[in-house]
Order: structure tokens, then C-alpha cells, then sequence
């Protein structure tokens, strides 16, 4: 009997195995025609030589890991200099998504409380998302003017006597990057805002009546019924962010001029990697770049999806 | 200073308008007769050899595409086909890079037969590939009337030439005359050309500029086209070494020193610190640029009510240099090699075309007859220079400027110059720094060159 | 007991005056931030060009028609048509997106078949891979493959989006019971039907949020398009920004730039608007019940 009923239930889950080929089919077809070809191009051309001259093509001369031992071939000073944007990256990276996940959880929960009844919804929800409308090179153009030597935050602060004469913003190491960090996080936090929302609406209504009818506190009914509900989605917004953080590129690409300034302090892995693509088309280094940002991505977002799923459980 | 010229005449047709009433339009026509060209050279004539239907060319914006829509008759039976592609974010060259790159694969009616391109496009690349071919081969042989650097420009290292520049964009010394009069004690073009006509000079009067409460530029890169132009030996040398030219020392010391003492901004030549000393109540004396600059680019300067606009002139300053200027590449690739030469001779033979480029699109044209013939009006005076007639000046200094000692490295070693030394006279960097960050941009760059 | 409850209520009432108050004042200084940037794209696209590079101005000049009037009469752009054309990319886009990926994370998350974990490791291993280098082999491939010139490679990719998987999956965790799967399956609902009748409405939340940031991105995506499309009548709005922005001098105009900008905003704030109105709550309580 009950030999019978398991293979009775192995018989109906290979009948329905053929529903997830199925459904998951399209995704790799598409992936396969349109982005696997390119992306394993990548990982290939990193053993390679191969870039341009000019109009002239050198190589592909295959030269084995000579790229990554380059990469990580220490400078006249000693410093080695993908670990420094690395280094970078990741502090421009917590600097703007530490407020961004915040400030977008805190406006979630706001949106979502039947008690606090927000008021004017649609249009806050509305504004909060509107940078995110604004292409990154012309909000870049906007915090030029407002940032410049001649512009009106250094007058108000001249003005205000903060400073004795004007601050230039995008010469200081620690302004750049409050800048970059700033810049970012209003690009960024309405969208947020609105993965959290949707993740929150979704949970089952009569959960929270349940937990209300049981006399929880509001406090309570986050940390007992929202967040483990919400684990799913927060991790996603964590992961994804951490994976976008890492290849920052065009609000300090656009806010430096692709210098990095100053002295590179500001310059991310992927406008690294953009140096070697943009002129030369060196596909053998940029391959390389891609690698490590691949494997230290990885990484990274294995540790946190291990960490915050042990957690849930 | 075609470019002003042409606007003057503009002024007077509208002027003219308006006295004439409604009723003078009829007469005047500025454009209306302008695309009936005669087709000057025998081009068309006898297309012996049957030539392509399409022709390709490939542009970043319409400039071109609208003198070439004006002036010149397209064959009969040939279609010309624009592919324009925005500069933004390098993508025109991406894309023309990858077309001439593929141009075995396509069939001859989607071959490129013409590109355009600008300095900053780093046309010795082109003109020094497999690309682009011997004009003079297919029959544009005239160089006589052209200004030697726009030809220097478009050639390859032996000399053959690859394409040819519809404009000529010599630079000049702007400076603001009530400021002049303040730190020299003249503002005539002769005078001050006199007092500033080295560097040495020009560093010296820095000084009592600054004494008097004026910038000097507004940006520490603003003379450095001057510079560069001017280099006596290439960036890269043959085996592949970075070398720094004495003009560029110079630079860099000047950079330095007027950075320390104040007599600049520390800022690029576009950004708004630096514009906005263009306006009314800045406190620059000098900037370095060609017509389009002055008489497009500097902000309300030339707004008769706002700026101070009339509160300039120009001169040669230390040395000859340009600055802008569309160049046109014969494609190796064209199929339509008669029309192809027949489009380059008219844009710098053809006295009505190159006429009309100056007298009604603002333009400097790359014809020194046509040119001369209207710096010699005495009529004429632009009244943003304070009736300087510019046009004069230009036609002198054209003669000077060099297009020689380039790279196909150059553009991008220049720009990265600027930016690192920019670091190093603000104080952020070291010199050491600032000159291993310039050497490891090189190398990101260009693999091949090496940097000490 | 009563007294107290009155005192706990009235306190409680305090509370929640005193939470509104901060809660209002976060949103109104936020909004300020944001609606900050708008005012100085609607001020900037209301000056003239040799004005603007004056740098900032706190209110608005006399411009604003005549750059709309410039804008609109350029004769290397078309407004209207550019619009179009980003529209149907962009929805298209959004659509297909969404869709697939839903698909996607449903066959992954309601079946169990052999390949599952390694289907899903994949998805989340490509996910991770910077995609700068494969965009430059992407477009070579495309130009030797004679895709250049059509929306097809602009928008059938985004087919295969691990990120709005990714989303889809971690959404159905959340809130999808296989319970309900397991119900239609008894009613002897098809596969393919439960998913397009049953799964999809209650996904409604998760596919707006994705629909509406899929449109804005690809409403906004420069690289790709400038290096795909060439010819004038198939040219996208960020194209036509570029190409303002890259006139020659004596057509260059930062007003008419900063107008087709802010124009080109007023689009993506309807579809915002109308797709934000299905990120509602209660969806699943309601299907549950259904």
C-alpha cells in the first residue's frame, strides 16, 4: 500500500516535472541566443591577449592567468589597485544602501500601517519614486550646478559664515564620495520603497488581524508577523542592491569625468574595468575585472543569502 | 570669423526685411537659390564605370548633413543614406569602429562611402589606417586654396591623403577689453598682441593682472591647446616611449604656478565656474578659442542686454592654434568613388559653394581666396569684438597654425594630462601621484605605451 | 479598569499624534529633496542656453515656450515619434519581463524536477555577472548577425531576466501557498491555466512593481539603443537627448536639452501612476478565499 502510493506520487511529480521544463524553458532559450554567447566570451577572453591598437587588433595571444597577475601586480607605491577600488566600491556601496534600505523599510512600513493612515499616498509614493524617472547624467548636470564653486550651496554656506571661501565639492576625497553616496540614494530609495510596499501588501491580511485580535503590539506585529514574511523580499532587495552596488558605475563615472577623483578614490571596479574597455577594447584585462568582480559578488551574496536564510529558519 | 561675417549679413538681410516690409521677402532669398549648384567639375558627367545607388555616410550630428542638402546635387539616381550617431558616451565612435570593421560582411549598397570626423575624434587613427584612401588617386588633387593644416590633418604618416575639412577653425587670444585697458593700458588688438606675445609675457602680465584683482583664464586647461599644438616632437616615440615635449613642461609649469598664485580657476574649460566668468561681472581677462566659440559658446556674453557683449577682441596671443573643424574621410570601402571625390573637391574648390558656407552658415571656410576676399571688406566688423573685423585677424593666423608631432595617443593623453595635473595644482596629490595616475590612465588606454 | 483604559488610549492617542507628526515631516522633507531636482529641471528648461551656463538659478525665466517651440521644431528630432518609440520598446519590454520571469520563477518554485536546483543556481550565478563586457560582445554579435536596425535585440533578451526572477521568486515565497496550487490542481484546473488565471492575479503587486521599473530602465537605456538604431524614424527618446546634446555649436542648446528632459519625464509618471494603483494589499486573502 504504501509502496504503491509512493510510487503512485513519484509517477505524478515526473508527470509534472515536465510543466517546470516547460515553464522554465523560454528564460534559456532567450539566455542562451542573446547573453550566454557574450557573457562566456568574457571569462574566455580573460586568458587572452587581445585589444586595439588604434584600428589594429592585437591578438588574441592566449597568455594563461598573465592578466590577473597583472591586476594584482602591486604599484610603484604598493598599493595594488584593484583591492583599492574595490575597497571603494564597497565603502560607496554601504555608505548609500545602509539609508537606502532604511529609510526605504521606515516609508514601507509607514505606507503599509492602517494606523498611522497616511494621508496624500499616491503623491508621496509618486515624488519618492520621481529621481528614478531623471536619467543619471541629467541628475548628474543638476548636482553640478548645485555643488560648483559658484553655485548655490557654497553661497548659502559662504553666507551662512560655515566656510571662509568656497568649498570645491568635487576636489575633497570625502565630498566626492557624500556626494556619490547622496546621489545615489535619492536615485534609489523610492524604488526600494516600493519593492518593500509590494512585498508587505502581499502578506496575508488576516495574519495581522490575527496578530491584532491577540492583543500584539505594533512593534510586536512587525518583528513577529511582517519581517519573517517579508525575509523573502528583503533578502532579494539586500541581494540585489549588494549586486548593483558592486558595479556602480555611472553616478561616479558621470559625477568624477571617469577620473575617479580625487587621486582614484572614487573610482569603482566597473569604471576600472571601463578604462580598459572604453579606448583599447581590451577585452583580455576587462575580461579579467569581470571575473574577480564576479567571483567576490558571489561571494558575498552567498554569505548573505546563507546568513539571512539560517536566520528565517 | 566667417561664422560672425555671416551673421553680420543675416543682420542686414533681416535688417533689410524689416525696412522693406513683408513684401521684400521675394527679393532677398537668402536660401531659396542657394541649392541650385551647377555641378562645377565634370563628376557626373560621364559615370563610365557604374557605380553604387546608395551612399553611405556616417556623421555624429546634422551640420554637415544641412550644407551638403543645400549645395551640393546629389547624382541622379543615387540615394544618399545618413547614419547619425550622437557622440554621447563615445557611442558615434563604437559604432563607426565596429561598421568599418565589418565592412567585408555587408553588401556594397550598405558599405560606408564617407565618414565624418573631428581631431578629438583622434582622426590621425583614421587617416593612418587601411580604412580611408589616397583622395589624390581618385581625382581631388587641388590643395592650393586649402589651409595646409586641415590637409596635414587628414593625411597618414607618408602623407597620402585621406580626406579633406569643409571649415577651418583657427583659434585666437579673446580678451575683455575694458580689462585690458585696466592691466595694459590699451585694449587695441596690435597693442596687446604686442604685450603678450610670448609666454614669458603673458606669465608676467598674469601678475599684474592678479594685482589689480583679475584672473589671468578661468581655467587652468585654457591655454592648454595652445600648447599642445604647438609640440616640436610627439607624445609617443617610434620604439613606444612617452616623452614629454618642452611645450608640455611649459604648460605644466604655467598650470602650476598660476594655480599657487591665484591667477586662475582651477576647473575644465566647460564647467561652470569658468563660464560664468564670462558673464558680465566675471573678472577674466583671457580666453583662448575660434569664431564658433566666441560667437556661440560663450554664455550671455553675447547677449547684447545682459552680457558684455562688445567688450572684446582678439588677437594671435603667444602662439598659432586651433581648435573644432569637421573633417570628411574617404571610406576605402565606397562604391561611389566619382560622387566621393566630387563631394570633397566642391566643399573646398568650389568658389560659389565655399561663398556661400561663409556668407550665410557662419562659417570659416577652408578656401584662403574665399576667405580673403571677405576679410578684405572694409565694411566689415563684428560688433560682439567691438567691431574688431575678426575675419582679418583669422585669415593671418590660420597661415601659422601646425598639425604636426600628432598621435593616434594623443586626445586621450591630453585630456588625462589635464585632469591628473588639475589634482596635483589643487593640492590633492602629490606630483608623484598625480603623474602615476596620468601613467596608469595611459596604460588602461594603451596597453602598448610605455610610460617611465 | 475603565479608568485605566482611558488613560492607556489617551496615551496611545498621544502616541499616535506624536508618530504622525514625525512620520509627515520624514515624507515632507523627502519630497522636498525630490521634488527639488524637478523644480530645477522645470527652472533650467525655462532659461535660455547663453543663461544657463551661468550656472544655478532659483526661479524660472521667460523661456519656457520657446524652448518647448525649439525642441519640438528641431529638425534633427521628432518628439512625438521618439515618444512612440520608446513607448512600445519600453512596454514590450515591461511586458515580456514580467511575464517570463513569472513563469520562469513559477516553474521553479511549484515543481520539482530533476535539474530544478541546478536551474535555479544557474540563474542566480548568472545574475552576479557584470554585463559591461558581454554588452560590447552582445552588439558585435548583433552587427554580424544584421540585427542592428530593429527592437527586436532591444527587447527580446529582457526575456531572461535573472533579477526580475529572482524577484518573482522570493514574492511567491512570500506569499504564494502551494495549498492554492494544489487546489486548482483538484478542481482539474491545467498547468498552464492555473498559472495564467490563478497565479498570475495574485502576483499582481510583484508584476506591477517589476513592470514599472523594467519600463522606466528600458525607457531610459542609452548604450544599447545608440549603438542598435541608426535611422531617424526608429530612434528612441534618449537618443534624441544624446543627439540635442551632441548639435554641432551653432545649434547647441541646453534649454531645448533641458526641455525634451523634462518633457520626456511626463510619460513615465503616467504609466507610474497607473501601474503603482495595482500595489494594493490584500490580493492573496482575497484569492485564497476565491
Amino acid at each position: 500500500m504504501s509502496r504503491q502510493n509512493s510510487r503512485l506520487s513519484r509517477r505524478k511529480s515526473i508527470s509534472y516535472a515536465k510543466w517546470g521544463y516547460l515553464f522554465i524553458a523560454p528564460f534559456f532559450i532567450i539566455y542562451a541566443i542573446f547573453t550566454l554567447y557574450p557573457q562566456l566570451l568574457t571569462i574566455y577572453n580573460s586568458f587572452f591577449e587581445n585589444y586595439r591598437s588604434g584600428l589594429r587588433q592585437v591578438g588574441p595571444t592566449y597568455v594563461g592567468f598573465e592578466n590577473y597577475v597583472k591586476l594584482f601586480t602591486p604599484d610603484k607605491t604598493g598599493s595594488i589597485d584593484i583591492l583599492k577600488y574595490t575597497w571603494n566600491t564597497i565603502v560607496l556601496w554601504v555608505g548609500g544602501a545602509i539609508p537606502q534600505i532604511t529609510i526605504a523599510l521606515l516609508l514601507a512600513i509607514f505606507f503599509t500601517s492602517y494606523r498611522l493612515n497616511i494621508r496624500g499616498q499616491q503623491f508621496f509614493k509618486t515624488v519618492i519614486y520621481m529621481p528614478n524617472l531623471i536619467m543619471a547624467s541629467a541628475f548628474s548636470m543638476l548636482f553640478f550646478t548645485l555643488f560648483s564653486t559658484v553655485g548655490p550651496v557654497n553661497d548659502l554656506l559662504l553666507n551662512a559664515g560655515v566656510i571662509p571661501e568656497p568649498y570645491d565639492f568635487f576636489a575633497e576625497k570625502i565630498s566626492v564620495r557624500g556626494l556619490i553616496m547622496l546621489m545615489n540614494f535619492l536615485l534609489w530609495f523610492g524604488n526600494t520603497t516600493i519593492l518593500l510596499m509590494a512585498g508587505i501588501m502581499g502578506i496575508d491580511q488576516t495574519l495581522f488581524d490575527a496578530a491584532q485580535i491577540d492583543g500584539a503590539s505594533s512593534v510586536q506585529v512587525f518583528f513577529r508577523v511582517t519581517l519573517p514574511l517579508l525575509m523573502p523580499i528583503l533578502i532579494y532587495t539586500i541581494i540585489t542592491a549588494m549586486i548593483g552596488g558592486l558595479q556602480m558605475f555611472d553616478v561616479p563615472q558621470i559625477l568624477t569625468n571617469g577620473g575617479g577623483t580625487p587621486n582614484r578614490t572614487s573610482m569603482t571596479l566597473i569604471m576600472y574595468l571601463n578604462n580598459y574597455l572604453k579606448t583599447s577594447k581590451n577585452y583580455g584585462m576587462a575580461g579579467a575585472i569581470s571575473v574577480i568582480i564576479f567571483i567576490i559578488t558571489g561571494i558575498l551574496s552567498l554569505f548573505v543569502y546563507r546568513s539571512l536564510t539560517r536566520k528565517e529558519d | 570669423m566667417k561664422k560672425a561675417l555671416a551673421l553680420l549679413l543675416a543682420l542686414v538681410m533681416v535688417l533689410s526685411l524689416v525696412a522693406c516690409g513683408d513684401s521684400a521677402t521675394g527679393t532677398t532669398e537668402p536660401k531659396g537659390d542657394a541649392p541650385v549648384v551647377e555641378n562645377p567639375d565634370g563628376g557626373e558627367e560621364n559615370p563610365a564605370v557604374e557605380e553604387g545607388k546608395v551612399f553611405n555616410i556616417y556623421a555624429w550630428n546634422e551640420e554637415f548633413k544641412g550644407f551638403f542638402e543645400k549645395y551640393y546635387t546629389v547624382p541622379e539616381g543615387v540615394t544618399v543614406n545618413w547614419i547619425i550617431t550622437p557622440n554621447d558616451g563615445g557611442a558615434y565612435r563604437n559604432k563607426l569602429d565596429e561598421a568599418l570593421l565589418n565592412q567585408e560582411n555587408v553588401p556594397a549598397d550598405e558599405k560606408i562611402d564617407m565618414f565624418l570626423l573631428e581631431v578629438d575624434h583622434n582622426i590621425v587613427q583614421y587617416a593612418n589606417s587601411e580604412f580611408t584612401q589616397d583622395i589624390q588617386a581618385l581625382g581631388v588633387t587641388d590643395f592650393s586654396n586649402t589651409y595646409p593644416y586641415t590637409v596635414q590633418a587628414a593625411s597618414d604618416a607618408s602623407g597620402v591623403v585621406k580626406g579633406v575639412s569643409f571649415q577651418c577653425c583657427p583659434a585666437a587670444l579673446i580678451y575683455r577689453r575694458s580689462i585690458a585697458k585696466d592691466v595694459l593700458g590699451t585694449d587695441d588688438p596690435a597693442e596687446v598682441q604686442a604685450l603678450l606675445d610670448s609666454w614669458e609675457k603673458f606669465n608676467a602680465v598674469a601678475a599684474d593682472a592678479k594685482a589689480k584683482g583679475y584672473y589671468m583664464t578661468a581655467s587652468d586647461a585654457a591655454t592648454y591647446r595652445v600648447f599642445s599644438d604647438n609640440v616640436t616632437a610627439p607624445w609617443v616615440d617610434e620604439a613606444g616611449n612617452l616623452q614629454f615635449d618642452a611645450q608640455i613642461d611649459a604648460w605644466k609649469a604655467q598650470a602650476k604656478e598660476f594655480s599657487d598664485k591665484g591667477y586662475t580657476i582651477n576647473t575644465g574649460i566647460w564647467d561652470e565656474p569658468c563660464t560664468a566668468q564670462m558673464f558680465a561681472d566675471g573678472k577674466t581677462m583671457c580666453y583662448f578659442g575660434p569664431a564658433w566659440y566666441f560667437n556661440f559658446s560663450m554664455g550671455n556674453a553675447q547677449d547684447p542686454e545682459k552680457g558684455c557683449y562688445g567688450d572684446w577682441a582678439i588677437t594671435m596671443g603667444p602662439q598659432a592654434h586651433f581648435w573644432g573643424g569637421t573633417w570628411l574621410m574617404a571610406s576605402a570601402s565606397s562604391d561611389n568613388p566619382t560622387m566621393l571625390a566630387d563631394i570633397m573637391d566642391t566643399f573646398i574648390n568650389d568658389e560659389e559653394v565655399c561663398t556661400n558656407l561663409v556668407a550665410n552658415e557662419a562659417q570659416f571656410s577652408n578656401n584662403q581666396a574665399v576667405n580673403a576676399k571677405f576679410a578684405a571688406d572694409p565694411e566689415y566688423g563684428n560688433d560682439f569684438l567691438g567691431g574688431q573685423n575678426d575675419v582679418a585677424v583669422f585669415v593671418e593666423l590660420a597661415k601659422n597654425i601646425k598639425f604636426e608631432n600628432k598621435t593616434i595617443y594623443d586626445q586621450i593623453i591630453n585630456e588625462q594630462l589635464q585632469s591628473n595635473w588639475r589634482e596635483y595644482c589643487q593640492g590633492n596629490v602629490t606630483e608623484e601621484e598625480a603623474m602615476a595616475n596620468f601613467y596608469k590612465a595611459i596604460n588602461e588606454n594603451y596597453p602598448e605605451v610605455v610610460t617611465p | 479598569m475603565d479608568v485605566r483604559n482611558t488613560y492607556d488610549s489617551r496615551k496611545a492617542k498621544i502616541m499616535l499624534t506624536i508618530s504622525r507628526i514625525v512620520v509627515y515631516a520624514i515624507l515632507i522633507f523627502l519630497s522636498i529633496l525630490c521634488l527639488f531636482a524637478f523644480w530645477m529641471l522645470f527652472v533650467n528648461a525655462s532659461r535660455s542656453h547663453s543663461d544657463l551656463q551661468g550656472g544655478f538659478q532659483l526661479l524660472p525665466d521667460t523661456y519656457l515656450l520657446t524652448n518647448l517651440v525649439n525642441a519640438w521644431n528641431d529638425a534633427s528630432i521628432n518628439i512625438p515619434r521618439g515618444m512612440f518609440n520608446s513607448f512600445i520598446v519600453a512596454a514590450s519590454t515591461a511586458l515580456l519581463t514580467t511575464y517570463f520571469s513569472t513563469l520562469t520563477a513559477y516553474g521553479i518554485y511549484a515543481y520539482n524536477f530533476r535539474l530544478k536546483k541546478l536551474a535555479f543556481t544557474f540563474i542566480m550565478a548568472v545574475m552576479v555577472i557584470p554585463n559591461q563586457v558581454s554588452a560590447v560582445g552582445f552588439y558585435q554579435m548583433c552587427v554580424k548577425q544584421g540585427w542592428t536596425n530593429s527592437y527586436l535585440p532591444l527587447v527580446l533578451p529582457s526575456i531572461a531576466a535573472p533579477v526580475v526572477f529572482f524577484y518573482m521568486k522570493q514574492y511567491m515565497e512570500s506569499v504564494l501557498p502551494m495549498e492554492i496550487v494544489d487546489a486548482a490542481r483538484v478542481d482539474g484546473s491545467g498547468e498552464f491555466y492555473t498559472f495564467n488565471r490563478i497565479i498570475l492575479p495574485m502576483m499582481k503587486p510583484a508584476l506591477a512593481v517589476q513592470m514599472i521599473f523594467s519600463f522606466v530602465t528600458s525607457w531610459n537605456n542609452y548604450f544599447m539603443p545608440a549603438l542598435i538604431l541608426d535611422k531617424a524614424e526608429m530612434k528612441t527618446v534618449p537618443l534624441m537627448i544624446a543627439q540635442l546634446r551632441s548639435a554641432d555649436y551653432s545649434k547647441f542648446d541646453m534649454g531645448k536639452v533641458y526641455m525634451f528632459i523634462l518633457l520626456a519625464i511626463l510619460p513615465v509618471i503616467v504609466v507610474y501612476m497607473f501601474l503603482s494603483k495595482y500595489i494594493i494589499k490584500g490580493v492573496t486573502a482575497g484569492s485564497v478565499k476565491g
